[in-house]
């Protein structure tokens, strides 16, 4: 049974767990497509209308539908506001799922219904966007957390914004501006913008409250935020105005930002009262040592002359490796506080109350996150050493994992 | 025994889920206070602001001093100020932490 009343720091949990299933469906989907286009992923052919459709359910499907579904829950936590509207949130809800699925559906059948299908979803974004706003303005005291996630949600309208000028162009043939440069923004402002702040932001309130720790500077926050921002800014230039001098520049500033991100969580967690971290949690805090390699492979392949195919790779385990798995690891520890609320908390203080570590699995987590890693090293040396069985071995790994995954989150609502 | 000290028993019965820790040896409550019609009006804390969990313990709290006989009302009162510490904690609560 529901708790009779919502207050302010609660939200109706059905909501986030609609976007949580959607989110995991598409996550096991998106692997199975790009399992079936094995040999162009080998090859480093990226625009073909199967990965165009797996990069979408992968990236809106799977990561901003389950980032959306987590804003719901964390947004009244974090912030202490309550959700603007919940009937919005449900509309947009079914609005965003019905526009993602035509749009990769458009992708691999009907090229044609691009605008349409990339309209539909433009809206249902839209309205999550005007809901947070009008969720986020009741803040009384505004902090960097807000900074972060106010920045990655312009960075998300942005990207919408570049994506509809995209679906225009390849649907209705119009050109505005020169399409390369179009997309290039669009994965910037998707990938590092709207993913790579939110999860930084929310790792500011998360890291401290899963590890149990007291006592640390939020200090070095602000650069983090300053000079990612700015690292987004010169790396957006850099494609307007044709600067790859610029572009360095700017993919050394999101590497030094992130270098500082690593470093201040690796300070919040030493810090930590509690011990023994959660296995989700720890693959969620491994990830981030992964991203801030290939931020530093970044740099590197940028002063190369020919580093486009190498790009592809590094946005590809970028994607999978530092977006992915910090997410997954996160929605490992976020699925049980949400059913335990929703099932547990009307007895909570009663004998036989579960824990929340009573709702989880510890040794199926380790085989599901271990699996995921072998998978994501198999991977990186099928694509290494152009090797398509390896490649095809090491995807149909992943895809059994995201299966796997999925079933180990659906599981904690049996308990 | 007193009806504030029925109550802090009581209160050692709710556990923050996170944490297995029972609110009073993780030193989230600050005082209890019965007044002379048995009103009992806890004030306490949570280890972060914006914990998931702050309704659940809330209303579990209340739920658990409701049920100790004589008790009228309760009303809790969660108070940012002093902030949490661990120093707050009980040795108990610090060995289930592993230290």
């Amino acid at each position: 049974m529901f708790p009779q009343a919502l207050s302010k720091s609660e939200t109706d949990i059905r909501l986030p767990i609609l976007f949580i299933l959607f989110a995991l469906l598409s996550f096991v989907a998106s692997q199975g497509l790009l399992f079936m286009d094995a040999e162009n992923v080998v090859n480093g052919f990226y625009r073909t209308p199967l990965i165009w459709s797996a990069a979408h359910l992968l990236l809106l499907g799977w990561g901003t539908m389950v980032a959306m579904g987590a804003m719901y829950q964390l947004v009244p936590v974090a912030f202490l506001v309550p959700i603007w509207s919940m009937r919005l949130g449900y509309m947009q809800f079914f609005i965003t799922a019905v526009g993602i699925v035509l749009l990769c559906g458009s992708f691999l059948f009907y090229m044609d219904g691009l605008a349409v299908s990339g309209g539909i979803t433009v809206i249902g974004i839209l309205l999550f966007l005007f809901q947070m706003a009008m969720s986020l303005r009741k803040q009384q005291q505004k902090n960097v957390m807000t900074l972060f996630v106010v920045a990655s949600l312009l960075c998300l309208f942005l990207t919408i914004g570049l994506g509809l000028l995209l679906a225009l162009n390849l649907g209705l043939g119009l050109s505005v501006i020169d399409h390369t440069v179009l997309l290039k923004t669009h994965i910037l402002l998707g990938i590092g913008g709207w993913f790579t702040l939110l999860i930084i932001g929310f790792s500011y309130k998360l890291v401290p409250m899963f590890a149990l720790a007291h006592g640390f500077s939020m200090k070095l926050s602000n650069w983090v935020f300053g000079l990612y921002a700015a690292g987004l800014v010169a790396s957006a230039g850099s494609f307007f105005f044709g600067q790859p001098l610029l572009f360095i520049a700017g993919l050394f500033l999101l590497f030094a930002a992130f270098s500082l991100f690593a470093l201040h969580m690796r300070q919040i967690v030493r810090k930590r009262l509690k011990k023994r971290l959660d296995k989700g949690f720890m693959f969620s805090l491994g990830s981030i040592a992964g991203g801030w390699f290939l931020h530093l492979l970044a740099v590197l392949a940028a002063t190369l002359p020919e580093a486009g195919r190498a790009f592809g790779w590094i946005l590809y385990f970028y994607i999978i490796i530092w977006i992915t798995f910090t997410i997954a690891g996160y929605l490992y520890k976020v699925v049980p506080f949400l059913w335990w609320t929703y099932k547990y908390s009307t007895v909570a203080g009663k004998k036989g109350t579960p824990l929340l570590k009573d709702l989880i699995n510890d040794r199926t987590a380790v085989v599901t996150f271990s699996l995921f890693i072998i998978a994501a090293l198999g991977i990186a040396a099928a694509l290494a050493v152009q090797a398509n069985v390896l490649f095809l071995f090491s995807q149909a790994l992943f895809f059994a994992a995201t299966a796997l995954f999925l079933m180990m989150i659906v599981t904690i609502a049996t308990r | 025994m007193e009806l504030k000290d029925q109550i802090v028993e009581a209160l050692k019965e709710v556990y923050d889920p996170e944490l297995g820790i029972n609110v009073v040896d993780l030193g989230l409550i600050y005082d209890v206070d019965v007044d002379a019609e048995q009103n009992v009006h806890v004030t306490m804390t949570l280890t972060t602001p914006g914990c998931p969990l702050h309704d659940s313990i809330v209303f579990g709290m209340k739920d658990r001093v409701q049920e100790v006989p004589a008790v009228a009302a309760v009303d809790v009162d969660v108070v940012w100020e002093p902030a949490w510490t661990p120093e707050k904690m009980s040795k108990d609560a610090m060995e289930q932490l592993g230290f």
